[in-house]
Formats: C-alpha cells, structure tokens, sequence
C-alpha cells in the first residue's frame, strides 16, 4: 500500500502499478475485501492527499474534493453551501462509516443505493477526472453509467457542484430508523435563476433517474418571482407524475406489489419534497 | 447487642430460605456489575474468535449451494495438492460409525452423506495454513450435484408423492406422527370445544403469520480445537450448553468424553442459536487429522448458515365469547416449519401447543401443534422458544375479539386473565402466582409520552423521533399514533420429564488472611449475566465479600443448558445449594473448635456474614478465617428443579412445565402511512420476576427481550425462496433494530415469589419477547386500520400497495 501526499503522486503511483486500486474510507472497498469478492494485488491509499479533503468555490459553482467525507458534507457549514447533499451524507450510513465513506469512493462505487448520487443528479454536477495525460470534466452520470469509464491511472479528484442559493431537499425511504439502505430516494433542487425544479429519484434502478417531463410541468407552474407556493394538489401531481416515470405501467397487465409499493413511495417522497423546498 | 434465645430452634439449624437482607456486600438484590460490561464496550473482552496458538491451521467449511440434491460425486484432488493445504475431509473421512448427530434427534450428518437437504449444509472441511488458503482450496473441490425435487411448505411435505426427507426414523416421536415430514405433533384436548362454542355470542377466527427469525449475534461462531498428547482434543468453544455438545461430539471423534475437553470462550451473544452446534465437531475431525491446532471462524454470510433459527409459523385460530366478556372456548393448529433437521423443534411443539391458550383461562379447548421436516433452513431453538408464535396469534384474536364486542381490549383481556390456581390446557395447575391482570393493569398506568413527541422547543422536527429517523422522510407529514397492548405466558426450565440439573462445584479457603469463595460451573455465559448472579449468590450464602468465579469448562458436572430463562433458576440455585452444603460443614467445624465457649453454636440459627459466623440476631461467634484454618472446604453437588411429566400424546395433558414467567407490554408507535414506515417511540412493560436478583440485569433482560421482539414485528426476517434457498444473509438486508430503532422502555417490575424455587424467582429473560411482538402490532393496527395477521410487518404490508 502506498500513501501519496498529492494528486500528482497518486496518479504517478496508479500509472506505475497497473494492477493498484485506489481507496478513500475503504467502507466499500473493504466490505468486498472481506466477503471475498475483491483480492488487490496493491492499493493506492488517498486519505493523505490534503487538497483533495476539502473544498473550494470556482465561479459559483464548489469544487469538492472527492475524499471529503459524509461526516464533513454533514456539517453546518455544507450544508448552509449544498443543503442536499448534506442531507444526503447524514442519511449515509452508521457514523462509522460517515466518518471514513468519501463522495469520491460514493461515486466510484456507483451502487444504486449510492447516496450522494441522486443529488449530483439534480445538481448537474461534473467530475473533474485526474490522469497521467492530465484532467477531464464530464458529467456525474457519464462516469457512473459506465459511458466513459475511468481510465488507467486516473483518478476521480473533485466534484464541480454549482451554488444554487435555494431550498433543497433530499429524502431516503428505508426500513428501519437507523441507518440503512435507501429503498428509494428523492433529491428535489430549485435553481431560480433557470427558473427550474430538478429532481432525482435513487435506489429504483441501477443509476439516479430524472423526471424530466414531470420537472418541466411543475416548474412552469410556480411564480419564481412570487411566493413560489403551490396549492396541495399541485405537489401531489408532481409526485405522481414524477413516480410514474420512474415506474411506468408494464406494457402488459399489473404492475407486480412491490413494484406498485416502490411506486407509492416515490410518489410521497416526490411530493414531500416539492412541498418541504417550497415551504 | 442483646442476645435473643429462642428455647425453640433445632441446635444448628441452618435456615434455608434468608427472611432477612444479607449484610454482606455485593449480595443478592443489588445491581453488581458485571466484570465483562466494559470490556465489551470498549473492544477488549476476548471472544472465541480471537482465540489464537502457535501454529494454528484454519479451517473452512464447503457448504451446498443446493436445498435439496444427491451428491453424485466428490473430487477434492485439486484442493489437496494446493499449497498450504493440510487435509481436506468429506462424509467418507469421518473415524467412527456415529456420523450424525443432534439435540433431540440424531438425524443432522456431520458432512452429508450422500444428499444435502439444506441450502448451507456443510459439505467437506480443509485445513490450511492461512484462511485465504483455505477458502480457495475449498473453491477447488469439485461436488456433482443431482438437484432432487424440495420440500418447502406443509402442502409440498405432506403431499402423496412428497419425498421422504428423513426415510428411517428412530427417534422416539417417529410413531406417533401421521406423516414421517412431521418431526412431531402435540395434541392437546380439554373439555368440550364443540360444546362450549354453542355459548358463544361472538365467534372470531383467524390465521396468522410469523416469518423466520435469527438470533443475530453478533459474535459468529467460532472455536479453537487443540490436540492433547493423550490422543484427545481440547476444545475452546463459544456455546450455550457444553456438557450437550461434548455428548454430540465425542462418540462421532470415537473419543471417551474424558478426552475431549471443553473450555468456554468468549461467547458473543447466543439467544438459542448456539445449542445446536455448529463448528464444534469439524474443528476437532480436522485438529485430530492434522495434529495441529485448527480455529475455525464463520463470517457473517456463513453464520447465517451456521445456526437454526426461529421457526416460521402459521396458525390457525378460534375463539368465542359470550357478551359480557368471557371467553367460552379455543381451537387452534399451529404448523411449525423446522426446516431439514429436527433440533429442538419436538420441544418447540410442546410448547407452542402447551401455550397457545396464552395466560387467560379457557376451559375448553382443541389444540394442535406440529413441526415440519422441509427442505428450508433447520430451525430450532430461540428466545421465547414456540412461545413467541402462538402468543403473537393469541394475542391478535384478544383484541379481535375485543373488538366485536366493543370491548376495551385491556378490560377484556383482564375479565379472562388467569391468576394463581388457574388450570392450563394441560390439566397443570398453575401453582405460583400468576399476576396477568396487575401486569396489565401496569402498563396501562403508566403515562402516555406526549403527542407529537419529535417537536423540539424551536419547533423544528427532531426527525430521530420520526419514522424514517435521519433518512428525513418526515417531518410530520402521514404520521399517525397508534397504542396497543399484550401479554404473554412463557415456561422456565426444561419441560415434559426432562431430567433438568445444574451442578456447582464450590471450594472455601482462606487466601491471604481473607475467606474466599471459587464458584466452578460448566454455565455458559452468554451475557445473560450469569457469572454475575452466580458471586452474588456465593456471597450471601456465605458471607465473603472475595468471590472467585473458575472459567467453564467440563471437568465439572453439567450445568444444562443457557436457555428457557432457566440458568439463573438453575445453576443458581446449584450454588446456592452448595454453598449452604459448605455452611453447614463451617459450622460443623466451627462447633467442633469453638462450640464449647459459647452456649449459641448449640442452640441458635447461625449466618455467615461479613466473613463471621453470627447468630440469627447478629452477635458474631467466630471468624471464619479462624474456623477454616488451613481447611479448604470443597463440594460439587447437583441440584434439581421439581419434577415434571411429559404431555400425553394424544390427550396433551400432563404436569409439564416447572414455572410461568408473565411480561405485558404496551407499544405507542408513529407510523407514517403514507411509507408504510414505523417509529416505535415507547414500549413499555411489566414483569412478574418473582425475586430480582439483580435489579439491573433484570431491566437489560427486558430491554433485550423487549427489542428483540420488536425487530421481529417490523423487520427481522431471513427470507426463504420458494426454492428453499436463503436470500438475506447479511446485515445489510437482515435488519436488526439499531439504537434509533430502540423506543423509551419504561420497566415495572413486581416480585411475587414462587415458593418453588431458590429465592423465589422466576426465570425473566424470554417473557418479554412474547408479548412485545404483538403489542407493536396492535399498535400499527390501531393506527391504520390494517389487519396486519403477518410479522414482520413491511412498509407494503402498510400502504396496502
Ligand atoms: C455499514 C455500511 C453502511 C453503508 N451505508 C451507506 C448508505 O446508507 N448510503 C450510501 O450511499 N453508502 C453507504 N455505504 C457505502 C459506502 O460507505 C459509501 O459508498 C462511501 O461513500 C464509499 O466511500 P469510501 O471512501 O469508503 O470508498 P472506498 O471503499 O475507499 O472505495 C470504493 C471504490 O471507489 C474507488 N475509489 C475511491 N475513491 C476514489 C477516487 N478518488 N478515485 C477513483 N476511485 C476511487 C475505490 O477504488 C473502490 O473501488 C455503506 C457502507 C457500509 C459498510
């Protein structure tokens, strides 16, 4: 295992040892390890790498650096910065795993049930990808789709977020109190200034899913230089309509139970956060 | 100090039951900590699986990925030449002809032979050098598979054409069931149901659910078997019962139980899930092989394999009522399913039919309890133990019932609740206090938390006391309360004739000017407290404050099982009988050197306290130091609980069980019905313990008792697929409540004595798992509507989507 003190190092160490796998918190990394899932031939360890543990502001938007932790992202300070992705590092696990999981290992490992990726869907965000031949931008969902995947030797160094200035919210349905996985998820972002609603539904299929026709509909709706309120049956709508394209009815006969309760869930989800961003 | 003669007493008689509070500290009745709390809390205690030797091998264990198929062939050629690779052992390997084994039945293979009947079932065993080494030579062995057709439900058991998963039975119950797929049936018939129903005013029927519940310990199984230069094996072991697994062990090793010898380790966590054994045999059949230490360790994916667990059951109820309240008869059937394997589900079927009325009174009644053989995971022994099943139906059919007759169901659960004298299904008469009403009466007392509990005094929402918790789901928004009530009846101690024992070994000696007391007990402490309860025993019984509890092993005699709330009864109450053996040899001596000094050797009732020999009205004769000497007083007695008798066969009736142990609950929840997401935000309970030995430990056993019972109401369930293989093995899909899941557990405790036993406890730690279940449930019912007949209940079960 190496421990590179920057971004440069790390990238020459991933270059130098083809076979290496980098690791943040190891929470992901680590549970494969120990069900026999993942053998590493060596790892490239990024807790050292101090400019990538913090985070900075770049023409309106952050530039976060992808080992900052859930347990980081949960603090007043963020979340004062990015409600939703605070709210969303918060719901992320037990503290011992918010205190070590990073943004950047939540992307990498791409899970549905990945957190922070609903709210990077809303947001728009990129990632700014560090390799041998120098950086990239692309989109969040390029890199977890598998569309442009990570290439040899490069890294995931930060995450360009814009600063909306507005009410956010972010809601994980699980089935306990404590923490768990999300059965599904709902980050709701208003972006005033493009006078639009952007939602991103997680955890009902393999990556974040927007709805984009449902968005459209509701954001036509609200009076962006008014109070921005809706009446009840609006927000119900929004819900709904949002809901059902996440979880269309199949070409053929019932939608099955689950997929039916899935539905339902989403449809509250959707709708408590529409009401609680425009509260 | 004046000195009170009675003319009366019996010279030197030694009063068996303490009228009076012991003066000796760290006695029974004070909250005395127990040495390993702090050190598990920090990380430091030793567990089994830290267990460690010079040159250890790992083994590892090659388990079937099919349910049910016969094993064609086995070729383990290639794990054998890997490096590192020390032996690797099938059915075929194994020393002697006793090739089975089990706690009731001796039908569970150590490897299969031949067929699998089991998702999980262990396969082949490799030693290696390292864990790595030997998972990988495991991969390597090369199992033909003949997938036969599975058995997962009562209709596939029993079918014409089912396959006979148990062919040629011996067991002592195989005679008596219709069906050679049923382990065992208990009927029970008393009075007239038929007859008695005419009187009902109001029928209510029902068929009920309970999905399969694990113990979840935290600590996996694990073991260290050392080979001794004898030819024997020494075994460091986690495990409820260590005379039990040494009887399983021994004979299929071809080993005189003399040469395998068991010491307790670390044990983290049990609740039924070690009595069966696990690792025990593999690890001893690889260390002999080898001649070299072998540990082996499960994960938390194998420990889901490891252990039985809980049997999933359906049941079918009826009951009538006339209308002013009173319960005129009960039927019931209860089907147990207990997987491929018989464990305890025989036990597990005398229970669930034994108390299936539940703690109320009802004269007439037809009950039917059987346990299945299917293709599922073997299922056997857990907290509440057959008990927990019938008393989440028994429980839903009361305010069912209370229901149709408009009745509060508290009121109306109190009308029909048994008290002392009471007659149980089985013609026993219950002959200690049964305080049903009171504990009801309790719990229903107690204040109610406010309403909208979660609003903080800046009026944000503290969603930590919302369903969802910090997932932020709500705020308030679909949240709906509901209340609801239950209560439950449980047995102490091993029923049916089962000849139950504890045995305490207990030294006095002086050490250092100072008398101390060593406790040796072949108890398995489990984190019950045990170890705990034993010292405090020693020392008012003999009046030491220095205590010394000997690690467990099996060079003393059995102290039966840590399980059915009985050790604290029973080895208990073993030290107390030997130590107030060794009271009566100190004061035999202390007559012998000092009796003639002082008239009160003679005549009074003499103590020891405070390390003296003191008269039943406190005036101290002697120090022990002083009497002892160089004497070390040393005694190893059994004890016995009262005899029981087991169920007629087809009657059910019989004096089975030693003592009841009654708990009530009351569950205050939040649900949000538009997620279908539940906050239990107070489970209160009361509990008849008879006498709390340990005031403390008595409220961590209810706090267990009561959570456990509630991860079984709204998440705990390993899921089976119809084609019997197990779809939940982790901690990330089987939920267990965590801390926020975790409500206000408000404890009422009443201590009732039974004269019975040893300072008239009650065994306390399975009661309250019982009625927690189906408190919480009436509460989600009363909240929404729902008839919510299943547990757990799911978010959908709640959305009704
Ligand atoms: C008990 C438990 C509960 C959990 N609960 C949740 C939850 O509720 N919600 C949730 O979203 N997640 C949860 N997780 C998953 C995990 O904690 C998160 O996904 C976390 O964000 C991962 O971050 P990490 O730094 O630990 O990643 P690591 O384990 O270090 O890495 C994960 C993967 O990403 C790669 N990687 C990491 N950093 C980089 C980088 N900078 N560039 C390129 N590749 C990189 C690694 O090579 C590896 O493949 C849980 C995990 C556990 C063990």
């Amino acid at each position: 295992m190496t421990l590179p003190t920057s971004l440069d190092e790390a990238v020459a160490a991933l270059a130098a040892m083809p076979a290496a796998v980098p690791v943040a918190g190891g929470t992901d990394l680590m549970s494969a390890v120990n069900s026999g899932l993942l053998r590493p031939a060596a790892l490239v360890g990024l807790g050292r790498i101090s400019e990538i543990r913090g985070w900075q502001y770049a023409d309106g938007n952050a530039l976060l650096g992808a080992c900052l932790t859930h347990a980081r992202m949960g603090r007043s300070d963020f979340a004062a910065l990015i409600p939703a992705l605070a709210m969303a590092a918060r719901a992320a696990g037990p503290p011992q795993i918010r205190n070590a999981g990073t943004l950047g290992g939540n992307i990498a490992n791409a899970a549905p049930t990945g957190d922070a990726l609903p709210v990077l869907a809303a947001l728009e965000a990129t990632v700014v990808l560090a390799g041998p031949d120098g950086t990239r931008e692309i989109p969040v969902g390029h890199l977890t789709a598998g569309h442009d995947p990570l290439r040899p030797g490069e890294l995931l160094a930060y995450v360009r977020a814009p600063l909306l200035h507005a009410p956010q919210t972010f809601l994980k349905a699980t089935t306990r109190t404590g923490p768990g996985r999300a059965t599904a998820s709902v980050a709701l972002v208003l972006d005033p200034a493009r006078r639009g609603v952007r939602c991103a539904i997680g955890a009902v299929a393999p990556m974040p899913l927007r709805p984009l026709e449902a968005e459209r509909w509701v954001s036509g709706l609200i009076d962006w230089d008014g109070s921005r309120a809706l009446e009840p049956e609006a927000c119900t709508a929004f819900g709904d309509y949002a809901a059902m394209s996440c979880i269309p009815d199949p070409a053929e006969g019932e939608l099955p139970l689950a997929l039916a309760h899935l539905r339902r869930t989403v449809a509250a989800l959707a709708r408590r956060a529409l009401e609680r961003a425009l509260s | 100090m004046g000195t009170q003669m009675r003319g009366t007493a019996a010279p030197g008689r030694t009063p068996t039951s303490l009228s009076r509070r012991s003066r000796t500290k760290g006695g029974i009745g004070e909250s005395t900590l127990r040495p390993d709390g702090t050190l598990k809390v920090i990380g430091e205690f030793a567990y089994s699986s830290d267990l460690w030797h010079e040159d250890m091998l790992w083994g590892f264990t090659l388990r079937s990925p099919h349910p049910h198929a016969r094993i064609t062939s086995i070729d383990i050629s290639k794990a054998l030449a890997q490096a590192g690779v020390h032996a690797v052992l099938t059915h075929d390997d194994l020393p002697t002809a006793h090739t089975q084994y089990g706690l009731e039945y001796t039908d569970t293979p150590v490897l299969a032979d031949g067929v699998v009947r089991h998702h999980g079932e262990p396969v082949a065993l490799v030693a290696a050098d390292h864990p790595e080494t030997a998972r990988r030579a495991a991969a390597k062995i090369k199992v033909d598979y003949e997938p036969l057709p599975v058995v997962h439900d009562e209709a596939s058991a029993l079918a014409d054409d089912a396959p006979i998963l148990h062919p040629n039975r011996d067991d002592h119950h195989a005679g008596h069931v219709p069906h050679p797929n049923i382990v065992h049936r208990q009927p029970i018939i008393r009075g007239n149901a038929a007859e008695a129903a005419k009187r009902a005013d109001v029928i209510v029927t029902g068929e009920y659910e309970v999905g399969m519940q694990d113990q979840a310990f935290l600590g996996p199984e694990s073991g260290l078997a050392v080979p001794a230069e004898d030819g024997g094996i020494d075994l460091y072991i986690a495990t409820q019962w260590l005379h039990s697994d040494l009887r399983q062990i021994a004979p299929v090793l071809g080993l005189p139980e003399e040469k395998v010898r068991m010491t307790l380790s670390g044990v983290g966590g049990a609740f039924g899930g070690r009595e069966d054994l696990s690792m025990q045999i593999h690890a001893c059949l690889l260390a002999l092989r080898t001649g070299k230490p072998v540990k082996i360790v499960y994960n938390r994916f194998e420990s889901f394999f490891g252990h039985v667990h809980r049997h999933p059951a359906k049941l079918w109820y009826e009951h009538g009522a006339t209308k002013d309240g009173k319960i005129t008869h009960m039927k019931c059937r209860i089907v147990l399913d207990g997987g491929a394997y018989a464990s305890s589900s025989p036990a597990v079927v005398g229970n669930a039919s034994s108390l299936s009325v539940g703690p109320y009174v009802v004269d007439d009644v037809e009950i039917e309890a059987l346990a299945l053989y299917t293709n599922n995971p073997p299922c056997g022994a857990m907290r509440g133990f057959g008990a927990v099943q019938a008393c989440f139906a028994y429980e839903s059919q009361m305010d069912k019932l209370a229901e149709k007759l408009g009745m509060d169901p508290v009121e109306f659960r109190q009308k029909n609740a048994m008290s002392q004298g009471a007659i149980m299904p089985t013609g026993q008469i219950v002959d200690s206090p049964a305080p049903v009403a009171e504990l009801l009466r309790l719990i229903k007392a107690m204040p109610l938390p406010p309403e909208k509990q979660w609003e903080t005094a800046r009026g944000a929402a503290d969603v930590r006391a919302l369903p969802g918790g910090l997932s932020n789901t709500t705020h308030g928004e679909g949240v709906v309360r509901g209340v609801g009530y239950a209560v439950g009846i449980k047995n102490v101690g091993f029923s049916e004739g089962f000849d139950d024992y504890s045995t305490a070994r207990v030294q006095l000696q002086v050490i250092g000017g100072e008398p101390v007391a060593t406790v040796h007990t072949a108890m398995a402490e489990v984190g019950q407290g045990g170890i705990t309860v034993n010292a405090q025993i020693a020392r008012t019984e003999l009046g030491v404050t220095q205590v010394v509890i000997h690690p467990a092993d099996t060079q003393v005699g059995s102290a039966g099982s840590t399980s059915a709330s009985r050790q604290t009864y029973m080895t208990g109450g073993a030290v107390k009988n030997a130590c107030e053996a060794i009271r009566e040899k100190v004061l035999e001596t202390g007559r012998r050197k000092f009796g003639t000094y002082h008239p009160a050797w003679a005549t009074a009732e003499l103590l020891l306290e405070d390390g003296k020999v003191v008269t039943d009205s406190d005036e101290p004769l002697a120090d022990l130091v002083d009497v002892l000497g160089d004497e070390v007083i040393d005694i190893e007695l059994q004890w016995r609980h009262r005899p029981t008798e087991a169920f007629d066969p087809v009657t059910g009736q019989g004096f089975g069980h030693v003592q009841y142990s009654f708990a009530a609950h009351r569950a205050v929840v939040e649900v949000d019905t538009e997620l279908g997401l539940v906050k239990v935000i107070e489970l209160a309970c009361a509990q008849d313990v008879g006498k709390a030995l340990n005031p403390l430990s008595v409220k961590g056993q209810i706090h267990g008792a009561t959570v456990q019972g509630l991860g079984l109401a709204v998440m705990e369930e390993i899921i089976v697929a119809k084609d019997a293989k197990v779809c939940n093995p982790s901690f990330t899909d089987y939920l267990i409540p965590t801390i926020l899941d975790t409500p206000a557990i408000p404890v009422e405790v009443l201590e009732l004595a039974d004269e019975h036993a040893p300072y008239g406890l009650r065994g306390i730690g399975e009661a309250p798992t019982l009625s927690s279940t189906p408190a919480v449930v009436a509460a989600i019912r009363a909240a929404t509507g729902l008839p919510l007949v299943r547990v757990p209940v799911r978010p959908e079960h709640i959305t009704g989507t």
